[in-house]
């Protein structure tokens, strides 16, 4: 027979044990995020005036998130501007009109393995889109069999909100067996892809995904004599170039320039190297002003991010281009042979690569300044345990929203205080480096839409609020974005009636 | 109690091992790869096919290195409380401190590779203090018991694991 006092300390163990256990439940469960819409997210901050005043709308988190009532395409609509209505021009006919069908199916990988995965028009990568500059595109989506319902994010080009692809926020998941259009007009020339932004770690891995290539209306005066595509992606562990685990080869007459448009849509910065002088003619679709020979370095390309490179065919036999590591572009005589060459350890700085011309803005006294500080921590989203991502310090979904209006001029300082390499996209908008570490950009404007912020590095960046919707400011390295490094740019008064989980799946990362 | 107290502490110390032995086949799978014309870069790395056969390898190493071990040393530093031995809330602290600094320097090596020395040698710590834990637990388990038929007042003796099914078990 336990003694009185036996009896009252393990009555007291009890309590704290179901006490502790109560509220770990109670801390658990309200992580848990439902049907949601982005709108409710964290909460705003208006980085209203000079620099450094976003750190104010730290404080304000609300740490709530609203629970969304009814099936997605229901929720609040009391704004003024539906993201829907952000389309372009519906009267105007289309210039070029591109069907695209997703299939959940085995990719045939030629000179390797074949692996399952998704297809666009029964391959993988889909078929290469092409049009000039002005061209209005219209693509008619349709999901044939991919179970987890798919759509079409259109990587780099500043389409309409409407068009922007992404489940959840402009439009729902086509469900298998669906069809949905996407307009844009082609506005500027450029490197572009498309992939799907639904359970997009999983489907872009595994192949819905494409290139697209605006070209100019009058081609530069600098125009290659050759254009072709390097899309660099691995299919289950197999590194392809534009979907074949082999070199490309392209023959090309001595002296020749070729424009070899790299995208990397993979999940990591990839190096492009030579032992031949080569230019970077372009990133992510935007040109470099007065770009100058490169020897002895290497590219790197984010994750998600394209580089125009200009290759000049030697006299003689080849000159090797390598992409990512495992591939490389041969360029020449298609019968020589070239050696591999070991991959530089110095990289280019695009920062004060190229010469200085003005930007068309000042970005000297923006309207708003935000910070976008990347960091780690180990805590709980949606009930799943883990090391997770934070930003400005808050984990998702209690991360910023970035609050804008449009003509705004925009900074951001974008801070990795984590242990890994960030490829930070934005959707909808191109954004300048200003700086990196206080110094400042000396060579031609550096305008990209997938920015590699690096362990420890700081950047400044700039831009134009000229693209009224809301839009994801995301990790380009896939599983960081499912893992909390998502954030959202938030145009004042528009809204969306779309929802994330719910009834139509939308689960964009 | 006793007995979780011991469970718990050798476990953290066995799951040790199994972390060194997955590492070393997650990288002999890489080292497989790259021998057989491979290559290893960021985009096969995140892409979770970086070490071929050995990538289980570096899933367990995840797995077992930044969930289960400190789950467990957790668990064990809330069990010390209830554990009426001399050091056992010491040493349990002590496996705790050490594993919370294991992860934080697993988690830290992509940006700095020297850590990664560190991160070996405290591995071996984390099995030292996790074997001293338990060996001092069981051990104490005896001197307590010694103690405890020394009090005449039983009444008034600390009843703890006295009463508990495990010490009757031993």
């Amino acid at each position: 027979m336990p003694s009185r006092r036996e009896v009252l300390r393990r009555a007291a163990v009890g309590v704290a044990v179901a006490t502790a256990l109560g509220a770990g439940a109670l801390a658990w469960s309200s992580t848990l995020l439902g049907e949601y819409s982005v709108m409710s997210m964290g909460s705003g901050q208006d980085g209203g005036g000079q620099a450094g005043d976003g750190h104010s709308g730290h404080a304000q988190h609300s740490g709530a998130v609203g629970v969304a009532h009814g099936a997605s395409g229901t929720f609040a609509t009391g704004g003024d501007v539906s993201v829907t209505s952000l389309t372009a021009d519906p009267d105007r006919p289309a210039d070029v009109e591109v069907e695209l069908t997703a299939r959940q199916e085995t990719i045939d990988v030629p000179g390797g393995r074949a692996v399952e995965g998704y297809t666009v028009n029964g391959s993988s990568p889909g078929p290469e889109l092409r049009a000039q500059q002005g061209d209005l595109i219209e693509v008619t989506f349709r999901n044939e069999s991919v179970t987890a319902g798919a759509t079409l994010h259109w990587h780099g080009i500043d389409v309409p909100n409407a068009a922007d692809g992404v489940a959840g926020i402009t439009q729902d998941a086509v469900p298998a067996g669906g069809h949905h259009v996407y307009r844009f007009v082609a506005e500027d020339a450029g490197t572009y892809w498309y992939h799907s932004h639904q359970v997009s770690r999983e489907q872009v891995l595994r192949g819905l995904l494409g290139a697209l290539v605006i070209d100019p209306v009058a081609p530069a005066d600098a125009a290659a004599d050759l254009d072709i595509t390097a899309l660099l992606h691995v299919y289950g562990g197999q590194h392809t170039l534009n979907g074949r685990v082999a070199d490309e080869r392209i023959d090309a007459p001595p002296g020749s320039t070729v424009r070899v448009r790299v995208i990397n849509s993979d999940q990591g910065t990839a190096a492009v190297w030579s032992d031949s002088p080569f230019r970077v003619i372009a990133t992510d679709g935007r040109d470099i002003n007065e770009p100058t020979d490169l020897r002895g370095q290497r590219l790197l390309i984010p994750a998600g991010g394209r580089a125009d490179v200009a290759v000049q065919a030697p006299q003689h036999g080849s000159a090797a281009l390598h992409v990512g590591g495992a591939r490389r572009v041969l360029i020449g005589d298609p019968e020589a042979s070239v050696p591999s060459i070991a991959q530089p350890s110095k990289s280019v700085d695009l920062l004060s690569y190229g010469a200085p011309e003005p930007l068309g803005f000042d970005p000297s006294s923006p309207d708003r300044s935000y910070d976008y500080v990347i960091a780690r921590r180990f805590g709980l989203i949606d009930g799943r345990p883990g090391n997770f991502w934070t930003i400005n310090g808050r984990m998702f979904p209690d991360v910023p929203m970035f609050h804008v209006a449009e003509g705004d001029v925009v900074v951001m300082r974008i801070v990795n205080e984590s242990g890994e390499v960030h490829p930070m996209h934005l959707h909808g908008h191109h954004i300048v480096v200003l700086s990196r570490e206080g110094t400042a950009a000396s060579g031609s404007p550096w305008w990209v839409d997938s920015l590699d912020v690096r362990p420890g590095e700081s950047y400044e960046i700039a831009f134009i609020a000229d693209n009224p919707g809301i839009w994801s400011d995301h990790c380009h390295t896939l599983p960081h974005a499912v893992d909390g490094l998502v954030a959202h740019l938030m145009y004042d008064g528009v809204t969306t009636p779309f929802t994330i989980h719910g009834s139509a799946g939308n689960q964009p990362e | 109690m006793r007995k979780l107290y011991t469970g718990l502490a050798w476990t953290v110390a066995g799951a040790v091992v199994v972390q060194a032995a997955a590492i070393a086949f997650a990288f002999g799978g890489m080292l497989n790869l790259v021998s057989e014309g491979g290559v290893v870069d960021k985009a096969l790395l995140e892409s979770f096919q970086a070490a071929g056969v050995g990538e289980l390898g570096f899933m367990i190493h995840g797995l077992v290195g930044a969930v289960l071990i400190p789950l467990i040393a957790l668990t064990l530093l809330v069990v010390s409380f209830f554990v009426r031995v001399r050091g056992a809330k010491l040493w349990a602290a002590i496996v705790f401190g050490l594993v919370a600094l294991q992860v934080t320097l697993g988690f830290s090596i992509t940006d700095v590779p020297y850590l990664g020395l560190i991160h070996g040698a405290n591995a071996l710590a984390v099995v030292a203090a996790g074997s001293v834990a338990a060996l001092r637990v069981r051990r104490g388990r005896k001197i307590d018991t010694a103690e405890r038929a020394d009090t005449t007042d039983a009444a008034d003796a600390p009843p703890a694991e006295g009463a508990s099914p495990d010490a009757v078990a031993a």
